[in-house]
């Protein structure tokens, strides 16, 4: 074999398994969906299980292809603020790069994986407003928050170039906030205009238990996210060297900004922060399954911003926080607000993700950027990253859904919720047993 | 690099070839079929509502 044959031969080879890495990691993130769709069916009564599920796969169906449409360009075009950057037609959906290209192996599978990453942040603002919402509306709203609001946030403070990180050296690389702030808070925005589902309070304030048809799916779809989200966080990565982002000389994996990474830090991280947030909210909770499996979650979320350079007994404590905290926080949104979160999205994920964005500024300040445009980590940098992810999630999920209940065009009516929605809408029923 | 599979018509060579997929050379058709897209999701969002609301009237 000549010398350029093995050249030929080694790039060959490096840009076809970093295109099947991130056509493996697009597949395993499908069993996030398969897992909040059984949560939530679980989570729901009887009468809307069947509606809870068609909600969850029209996330789905719907987020493919807007993310095609406008979602990857928004992602693309948007890190330096309001002003889209001039790309000179790229990632637009009636340009060339937006197919299959011979030049180009990877913005495939990229786009695939970040259409995943919406979809996620579709499905966790999905479970916050079951058995109340018409599923209409939640595929507006779902299409607002994968396709646009989760796109700024990411395109801000999970691009190499977007202003958060090259202005204050926001580190958020499994997405903390980008996603999981954005979601939950964008989830809160929407239920305080949707309200309580029919029964949930009574007149005197006091909240009852509409407990979901059978805790058994719940378990098995936490579980399923969980697994899931091992191929969400091994597409955060950069496969090493990828010569469109001139990182020839960096021998190991990148994180998102570019800094060098490991698969091992993301499995010692994820493994530690998922044990301490189930070991946490099973203390809290004293016992309680369905906020230990959540726990588990909150726990990687509370590690997330960090995953590539946390100890992994750092990893532990700030999960086993995260599973403690959710709890109550989920308590206090009900007590003040009188929201309805059946499945405490808001707390497991939009509160989680603000203690994983400032536990990088509080335990990991003045860690170096990845390149001289990038400052060091700050608690500063990391709280203003935490104000904008809150803002660019809650403000059009309010904004949005207010109008929509103006229009008559957000909650399936009262008579039609004791009808079940099952029966009403769709003709069927989840068992026969 | 050429495009290939331009429309209408076969493909004729894998020569030189970069965008490989159909119509690649036509912007007019590519924009033809993102607002084909576009239009499925309006119109099935918007049969859905309709779907709601006539629910809502048969249920009372």
């Amino acid at each position: 074999m000549t010398l350029e044959q093995l050249s030929s031969y080694v790039i060959a080879q490096s840009a076809t398994v970093a295109e099947g890495w991130y056509y493996i990691m697009t597949g395993l993130m499908v069993a996030i969906h398969v897992g909040f769709l059984m949560y939530e069916v679980g989570a729901s009564r009887m009468q809307n299980a069947v509606s809870s599920g068609v909600k969850n796969l029209l996330a789905f169906a719907f987020m493919i292809p807007t993310f095609w449409l406008f979602g990857w360009y928004i992602y693309l075009a948007f890190p330096h603020g309001l002003v889209p950057m001039d790309m000179e037609g790229y990632g637009v959906p009636w340009n060339v790069s937006m197919g299959p290209m011979l030049s180009d192996q990877l913005t495939g599978v990229f786009w695939a994986a970040f259409t995943l990453f919406a979809c996620t942040t579709a499905s966790v603002f999905s479970g916050a407003v079951i058995e109340r919402i018409r599923i209409s509306s939640f595929v507006f709203l779902a299409v607002l928050l994968g396709s646009v609001c989760w796109n700024l946030g990411a395109s801000w403070g999970w691009h190499f170039d977007g202003w958060l990180v090259t202005k204050f050296g926001y580190h958020d690389v499994a997405a903390a906030g980008v996603v999981h702030m954005i979601a939950g808070w964008f989830a809160f925005g929407v239920i305080l205009n949707l309200g309580p589902r029919v029964g949930r309070y009574n007149d005197d304030g006091s909240m009852n238990e509409l407990e979901g048809h059978d805790l058994r799916f719940s378990f098995v779809g936490l579980l399923m996210i969980i697994v899931g989200f091992f191929g969400f966080l091994g597409a955060c990565l950069i496969w090493p060297g990828l010569p469109a982002l001139d990182m020839q000389e960096v021998t190991t994996w990148t994180q998102i900004y570019g800094a060098p990474a490991t698969l091992s830090s993301f499995a010692y991280n994820t493994l530690m922060g998922l044990a301490g947030g189930m070991i946490g909210a099973f203390w809290m909770s004293k016992g309680n399954p369905f906020w230990m499996m959540s726990g588990g979650l909150a726990g990687i979320f509370s590690c997330a911003s960090g995953l590539d350079i946390w100890y992994p007994g750092l990893a532990f404590v700030l999960g086993t926080v995260g599973g403690i905290i959710i709890i109550p926080a989920n308590d206090l949104l009900h007590k003040i607000f009188k929201v309805d979160d059946p499945v405490g999205a808001v707390a497991v994920h939009g509160v989680a993700g603000i203690w994983g964005v400032l536990a990088m500024g509080i335990f990991a300040s003045g860690y170096p950027g990845a390149s001289d445009a990038i400052p060091a980590v700050s608690f500063y940098g990391q709280f203003v990253g935490c104000i904008t992810m809150f803002a660019v999630g809650f403000i059009p999920g309010y904004g949005v859904s207010f109008v929509m209940k103006m229009m008559g065009w957000l909650r399936v009516p009262d008579h039609v919720q004791q009808a079940g929605i099952d029966k009403a809408e769709l003709g069927l029923r989840a068992t026969n047993y | 690099m050429s495009i290939f599979n331009s429309w209408p018509g076969a493909t004729s060579s894998y020569e030189g070839v970069d965008a490989y997929f159909t119509s690649a050379d036509s912007e007019g058709t590519l924009i033809f079929w993102t607002l084909v897209s576009i239009a499925i999701l309006i119109f099935t969002t918007w049969s859905a509502a309709k779907h709601e609301s006539e629910t809502d009237k048969n249920t009372k």
